[in-house]
């Protein structure tokens, strides 16, 4: 890899030039900002708590030195995997949210918007609360196939002779949310009660049950889809000026759009399976990276990532510190942050015309 | 979208002797459910000690006084609630030309539902007297947030943005509410079942608060009726034909805010009730509001008992929560409308 610096933008090749990123400046130096207040608010939650660990002594022990038994058990066993599991699931998130806007081209298009949250969240409470002789090990699994169901029936209802329209599917999704959020209800209120209960604190989206194992299968999950959804980008940013233009560009619209929406739902569909429904982080990271440095869809991408993942780790932050001892789950921060930026791109939206 | 109107006018208007042929049809088929519905539970009894509690009460009698102390609030509440939100429904959707338009679906159940929680929360009020009033100012207040934000989305207040701010504003509304919830759980107790929607468990004596005002907001609708017809023609159309439609549109706002609220009161939020009534009350009756808005509260009675009954008997001898059978019966029809009405 060769490093050419232009006027505000870095330009990295590989040796043959089979591979350039050109990074403008700005992008990089934002991404650089993020990931230190991301680094920040990890430390800094990983010192708050019940039991108050002084960061200095966070950093020790991270570092492998023992304070003490008790810092040591507490910042490695408890705090670290739920911090970890914060970060990665609001990077899936917001990624699942990129995709999905890309893909329907729909601004306003959310992984809880449009029913895929829900249908994992179903899948999950049934798994829960009518086969609790099933490992839990096989819920990502069902996320998945509720999540998939759910958006292909959105996706198929959504259709018309004209082919998909986003106003349509924006509503589908509203619908369908409804009757199948009616379905999770009706489970959770006559299944046995302490099945239902478990299913309830998961369905707030709280990330304080996250441990070593879901830190894991969310790592495993993002070192295949990640690759996937980079390899597509150039495609991607080809969609961004329409499905008319990217034929004209001579990309595989069609199955870079169908790959899209897979990776878009699996992303959410594993990241709801291990924290719950967090609404509106798929919807707020790609719009705030756009505004906070427009960048080529790669760079876009990885910028959304961060953004997502420093949402949720402080709204997990807030929601555990804000009125200790109750915690709030983080899926309500991120929907009160959410809705006013929904209606405030709502108001801007011409999409919504006709 | 296309508007109501539109397809409406294209539907001939139905016969007026047609129209009247449906109601002592509706209103034998409500006193059955009526019967039914207080006959069906736990412990099903027969309609004939169902007719004798209620015509010659006696209080010795164990069944009577099941039926007069638990069943038939409780019918009774699904009547006044099925009523007034499918009056409600009917008159929005009338006024805001929107085939999508529900108490629900707009944000006014959830901005009542928000009012009561957040007062009960911040002030401990037990007063049941004040809860249809606090609720009412939440109703008003999240149609009015609703209505403006739809309004200023570019293209204006279209059944789409209006749609989806309604969404926005109850999914907000909904974060907050369960955050309260969690900060004082001993508090919500009560308010939990209340919040899922149903008509099981609820304080009858609420009704004597609430029903005057369901009373007139009811009168005021089915007088109204007339004019949401030509209102439902356009803005321009009805003022050419004299009518005042800023007066007309305020005074049934006021209606539709009054019967949600004193639904929400009562019976916590049930959603879709209003969208999925008027619906099935155009299929047989047309486009005439007259006949819509009296067809719909009476179905809508019907409608929220029938729902209740399978609500009691479907699981034995558990119950579902009455809102989620209706979000079950509603939504796949609001999917339905969407396919229809969106291109």
């Amino acid at each position: 890899m060769t490093a050419v610096t232009h006027p505000r933008q870095i330009v990295l090749r590989s040796p043959r030039e089979r591979l350039a990123l050109k990074l403008p400046l700005r992008a990089v130096l934002v991404l650089c900002l993020l990931l230190l207040a991301l680094f920040l608010t990890i430390a800094v939650s990983l010192a708050t708590g019940s039991y108050g660990v002084a960061l200095g002594d966070v950093l020790d022990t991270l570092r492998g030195i023992t304070i003490s038994r008790a810092i040591d058990n507490v910042v490695w066993e408890f705090r670290f995997a739920r911090t970890l599991a914060a970060a990665l699931v609001g990077a899936m998130m917001a990624l699942s949210g990129a995709a999905l806007q890309n893909a329907t081209r729909n601004g306003l298009a959310d992984p809880s918007l449009v029913g895929v949250s829900q249908g994992a969240a179903l899948a999950v409470v049934t798994l829960t609360v009518v086969f609790p002789d099933i490992s839990s090990s096989w819920r990502p699994w069902a996320a998945f196939a509720g999540a998939i169901l759910v958006a292909l029936a959105v996706q198929g209802l959504a259709r018309t002779r004209q082919g998909g329209s986003t106003i349509r599917f924006i509503l589908m999704g509203i619908g369908l949310s409804a009757f199948i959020s009616s379905i999770t209800s009706a489970m959770m209120t006559y299944g046995e009660i302490d099945r239902a209960m478990a299913a309830l604190a998961w369905l707030a989206g709280s990330i304080n049950a996250a441990s070593w194992g879901d830190v894991w299968t969310l790592l495993a999950w993002c070192a295949v889809l990640l690759p996937a959804l980079l390899a597509i980008s150039r495609t991607m940013s080809a969609l961004r000026f329409g499905e008319a233009a990217a034929i004209g560009l001579g990309a595989p619209v069609k199955l870079v759009r169908n790959l899209q929406l897979a990776v878009a739902v699996a992303l959410a569909a594993i990241a709801t399976s291990v924290v719950g429904p967090l609404g509106f982080v798929g919807l707020i990271a790609p719009h705030a990276a756009q505004r906070l440095a427009p960048a080529g869809m790669a760079m876009h991408l990885i910028l959304t990532a961060a953004i997502g993942a420093l949402l949720v780790s402080l709204a997990d932050l807030i929601g555990r510190a804000a009125f200790a001892p109750i915690q709030i789950p983080a899926g309500l921060l991120t929907a009160l942050i959410g809705v006013p930026l929904f209606v405030a791109l709502l108001l801007r939206s011409r999409a919504t015309t006709h | 979208m296309t508007s109501a109107t539109a397809t409406d006018t294209v539907l001939t208007a139905r016969h007026p002797v047609r129209a009247w042929s449906g109601v002592p049809v509706l209103l034998a088929v409500l006193v059955g459910a009526f019967l039914l519905h207080i006959a069906v539970g736990a412990k099903p009894l027969p309609l004939g000690t169902v007719i004798e509690a209620l015509t010659q009460f006696d209080p010795k009698v164990f069944d009577q006084v099941i039926i007069m102390n638990l069943r038939l609030p409780r019918a009774v509440l699904a009547v006044v609630v099925g009523a007034s939100l499918s009056l409600a429904g009917a008159l929005m959707q009338g006024v805001t030309r929107n085939p999508l338009a529900d108490p629900g679906l707009l944000g006014l159940t959830a901005g009542a539902s928000f009012a009561v929680v957040m007062v009960t929360a911040f002030t401990g009020m037990t007063n049941a007297a004040l809860v249809p009033w606090i609720a009412m100012v939440g109703a008003l207040g999240a149609a009015l947030v609703v209505y403006f934000i739809a309004r200023f989305v570019p293209g204006g207040a279209t059944p789409l943005s209006l749609t989806l701010s309604g969404a926005a504003i109850s999914a907000f509304l909904g974060a907050l509410i369960s955050i309260a919830h969690l900060l004082g759980e001993d508090t919500f107790e009560n308010l939990r079942v209340w919040l899922t929607g149903g008509l099981a468990g609820r304080d009858i004596n609420l009704l004597w608060y609430v029903g005057p005002w369901i009373a007139i907001a009811l009168a005021a609708g089915l007088a109204l009726a007339p004019r949401v017809t030509v209102l439902a023609m356009g803005d321009e159309v009805a003022q050419g034909l004299g009518v005042r439609t800023g007066r007309l549109k305020v005074q049934l706002l006021a209606v539709v805010v009054v019967l949600t609220a004193c639904s929400v009161a009562l019976a916590g939020p049930l959603g879709f009730i209003g969208l999925v009534i008027p619906h099935i009350v155009r299929l047989y009756v047309g486009s005439d509001y007259r006949w819509i808005v009296p067809y719909a509260a009476l179905t809508g009675a019907v409608y929220l008992l029938g729902v209740d009954i399978i609500a009691r008997i479907a699981i034995p001898p558990r119950e579902i929560s009455t809102g989620i059978i209706t979000a079950m019966v509603g939504a796949p029809l609001f999917v339905h409308l969407v396919r229809q009405r969106t291109r």
